[in-house]
């Protein structure tokens, strides 16, 4: 068992980390909640250190934003495990360890003389995920995918975009995202049977099959009505029933403003009295237009052609006459569910946000002190904790190697000069 | 506690009050139902779970049970009906929830303080329980009251600004993502709760902002700009350093179908060069596109060319040739093609479960396979109110007697 330095729920567990960009989420929530992540790197430098942005525009080793934000709570260490020697040592930390989180390629890790089987028998109790594009076997196995490539294959981007242009992505990885946590979850599964059982196990995650479940309701819909939805772009499709536009610009920015059903969704009556008490409902506030759109309320699909633009129409007016935070909180008082748009700026000057303490300073030492996303949970008992900095190449090969391995300090010199650690 | 799930699994006897509705909290529940809890859906005709009342609806039937939104969401689960506005709704409620291990709720704050029903509520009368709610701005803060969907969630929490054509209306993804996000960012917590409980005997309250959990998904949009000041745009389906890395449209599967895409993402000179062969085209060895930088310089010009060349071709077979070439690529599937993927039919992704008034259909499993204690949909979505006598008088032990006297005051509507 770990000595993990966070008071989280898994503050008694070590995790192996040998996750690339793919998966490196995953270790880090299991250290968001206490555990003590070892990042085993190549000697060479994991791949993510050199994933843009970088503070300020130089690219740096040590400076990658992508490194920093999905690293973080984790311990660094350097291991050749092409050599016999460092395979050795992967062994030893594995008897360490309670989880192994990888996502080498299938079949890298027997091809390094370190298959499944030899883990396992090395520490019958762990817990060792891997995380691949498509899954540890099967016909998609061997293929390759970034992140872009598992949305698509997932299907989420059939979903994302404009009707007849090209479908698009989200420009922060929804797909590794996906891979990572819902790994976590199949991580944690597998640890809570371990609890009670002693027993280890495997968990296949695969990141096609990850983002295949992030369709809102597109499967049902394809299988009870043999519809596949259609990107609905500045819309919205709900089981294949195109409902009428969804964000609006406004004074200064803009706001996303669901409707859901009928035209204004299911509070049309109190929408049309909200811009009355502005004096900006137009024609709406006519009893026949009350009637009309009474009629729609709950409705599956928006109505359509002239009578939808010119409401619309009226909407936008509105929305474009005040600012974002104004419109939003006067939606909310009579229960309409609209939200900002938040630009990154927004965010970490959000008041709500500061209440709840959100953001939470990491010490970079002389690189300054920054502001990241905070717990992604309030546990009352075993709180999740943002407590150190991503490692540097390396930097606690003494401590691993010494304090957990015991190796004296001659024996890690011996390793680093043979290019071992 | 449970003296037995309805499935078998990691989580067997375990069992879960779930008050939650929507997406993020069945969602949550879903996982624990799939691996064995038994999960009780607490619901009401009174106020129907909303998902109950949403397409797509077998034979376009609009009917509390017939909606396979819901269902998709409620494997594996049983459900009682409970109208918590009746006299003795928040009574049976606790009833209940004495004999249960997990309370799961996703309303805004309001709802269980209005009934008594806080974690501080439970703990008096099941000190080891452990809550976890699921609003969408937590249960404090000056927005903790605010409603929506998860449409507007990833709003909020800045995925649409980084979701859209570049320079265009910030669109956002076309469903309502966070609801397919965070709930694993809430289960990750819950079962780590669950397993200290197991080690320690200690329960707690979870208090889960579905925004602050969201965030976690922009990558290092928060991050860039709190050390750089810099705020990121959204690129389309484009990439900040590579290309070429687009989706390109392909040639009309059969007729009518024109709307076939293929991702494609070169991260090195290596796969652009396979590329460049597989299409039997000079790309490489244009000095315009020989390395990352000149490639994203005259990146249109680059589309443009693999544009006119992916048109002329059926996305599914250009992907095997791409593979087969070392080129990150794929199809750019829909939902139909999903049912029809021969990888995702080989880890059995989708569930085939026969339910009394919907049919057999198709439902969605855990995305991961566990070697020794596997998940899966183990029965289809529950009718409201399938389980009462089983609910209430096996778990939360009414006498039959006082069950019928419940029934006929209404409080089981």
């Amino acid at each position: 068992m770990a000595d993990g330095d966070g008071a989280g729920p898994l503050a008694p567990f070590r995790v192996l980390d040998l996750t690339g960009e793919i998966g490196q989420l995953a270790g880090r929530m299991l250290g968001d909640l206490g555990a003590d992540v070892i990042k085993v790197e190549p000697l060479e430098g994991d791949g993510a250190r050199w994933n843009p942005p970088f503070q300020g525009e130089e690219a740096d080793l040590e400076g990658s934003l992508f490194w920093w934000a999905f690293n973080h709570n984790k311990r660094g260490t350097t291991l050749d495990l092409g050599s016999e020697r460092g395979r050795g040592l992967f062994l030893r930390l594995a008897e360490a360890a309670d989880f192994l989180v990888e996502s080498f390629a299938p079949g890298t890790m027997d091809s390094i003389g370190l298959p499944r089987e030899a883990i396992a028998a090395a520490n019958p109790a762990l817990v060792h995920t891997s995380i691949t594009p498509f899954g540890s076997d099967g016909p998609y196995a061997q293929w390759r995918a970034t992140d872009l490539v598992g949305v698509a294959m997932g299907g989420l981007a059939s979903l994302c975009g404009a009707p007849g242009r090209n479908p698009i992505r989200p420009t922060a990885s929804q797909g590794y995202a996906q891979a990572s946590a819902q790994a976590v979850v199949g991580t944690l599964t597998a640890h809570f049977h371990r609890t009670r059982s002693g027993k280890g196990q495997h968990v296949d995650q695969s990141m096609q099959e990850a983002v295949t479940f992030t369709h809102d309701n597109a499967m049902p819909t394809w299988d009870i009505r043999g519809v596949n939805i259609e990107r609905p772009g500045n819309g919205r499709n709900i089981g294949g029933y195109a409902s009428g536009q969804y964000v609006y610009e406004t004074a200064d920015g803009w706001v996303a403003a669901l409707s859901f059903g009928g035209l204004f969704g299911l509070t049309a009556r109190q929408t049309i009295g909200w811009l009355d008490r502005h004096g900006m409902a137009e024609d709406l506030r006519s009893e026949e237009w009350i009637a009309k759109l009474d009629a729609t309320q709950g409705a599956l699909t928006a109505p359509q052609g002239e009578e939808a633009e010119h409401v619309n129409g009226v909407l936008r007016r509105f929305c474009k006459a005040f600012g974002s935070a104004q419109l939003t909180a006067e939606a909310q008082q009579i229960r309409n569910g609209w939200g900002i748009v938040h630009r990154p700026k927004d965010l970490l000057a959000n008041e709500h946000l500061k209440a709840r303490g959100y953001w939470t300073e990491i010490d970079h030492g002389e690189a300054g002190s920054f502001a990241y996303p905070g717990p992604w949970a309030k546990l009352s008992k075993t709180p999740i904790s943002m407590r150190r900095r991503a490692p540097r190449l390396g930097e606690h090969n003494e401590e691993v190697y010494g304090g957990l391995l015991g190796l004296t300090a001659a024996e890690i010199a011996a390793l680093s000069a043979d290019g071992v650690i | 506690m449970a003296e037995s799930g309805v499935g078998k699994g990691a989580f067997d006897g375990i069992r879960v009050a779930d008050f939650a509705w929507v997406g993020v909290g069945p969602l949550v529940s879903k996982y624990l139902a799939d691996h064995g809890a038994e999960v009780i859906r607490v619901e009401s005709s009174v106020r129907p779970e909303p998902l109950r009342r949403a397409p797509p609806f077998v034979d376009d039937v609009p009917h509390l049970d017939n909606s396979g939104y819901y269902a998709d969401f409620n494997s594996s689960k049983r459900c009682c009906s409970l109208n918590m506005q009746h006299r003795d709704g928040v009574g049976l409620a606790k009833r209940l929830i004495a004999k249960c291990d997990v309370v799961t709720e996703s309303f805004t704050p309001k709802a269980m303080r209005g009934w008594g029903l806080t974690y501080d509520d439970l703990a008096e009368i099941n000190p080891s329980v452990i809550m976890i709610s699921m609003p969408m701005y937590g249960l404090t803060g000056p927005w903790s009251m605010w409603q929506g969907y998860g449409h507007v969630l990833q709003a909020a929490a800045g995925i649409s600004h980084l979701t859209h054509y570049p320079g265009e209306e910030p669109i956002g993804t076309g469903v309502a993502y966070t609801d397919f996000l965070v709930p694993h960012f809430a289960a990750a917590a819950l079962i780590a709760a669950l397993d200290h409980r197991e080690r320690t005997g200690e329960g707690q309250n979870i208090d889960f902002g579905q925004l602050e959990a969201a965030i976690h998904a922009t990558e290092t949009m928060a991050l860039d700009a709190a050390v750089n000041g810099r705020e990121q745009e959204a690129l389309g389906a484009r990439h900040p350093a590579h290309a070429p890395h687009n989706t390109y449209r392909c040639a009309a599967r059969g007729e009518g179908d024109d709307d076939r895409w293929i991702a494609i993402a070169c991260t090195t000179d290596a796969e652009f060069a396979a590329l460049a062969e597989v299409a039997g085209a000079d790309w490489a060895r244009d000095a315009r596109f020989g390395d990352a930088a000149g490639r994203k310089a005259h990146e249109d010009a680059l589309d443009a060319l693999i544009s006119a060349w992916t048109r002329t071709q059926q996305a599914e077979e250009l992907t095997g040739r791409l593979q087969a070439a070392g080129v990150p690529a794929g199809a750019v599937q829909t939902p139909e093609d999903l049912r029809n993927d021969p990888q995702l039919a080989h880890r059995g992704h989708f569930h085939l479960l026969e339910h009394p008034t919907m049919g057999l259909r198709a439902y969605d499993g855990p995305s991961f396979r566990l070697s020794e204690t596997p998940g899966r949909p183990s029965k289809a979505a529950p009718l409201l109110g399938e389980d009462n006598e089983h609910v209430w008088k096996t778990v939360a032990g009414l006498t039959e007697e006082e069950y019928v006297e419940h029934l006929i005051s209404g409080v089981f509507e």
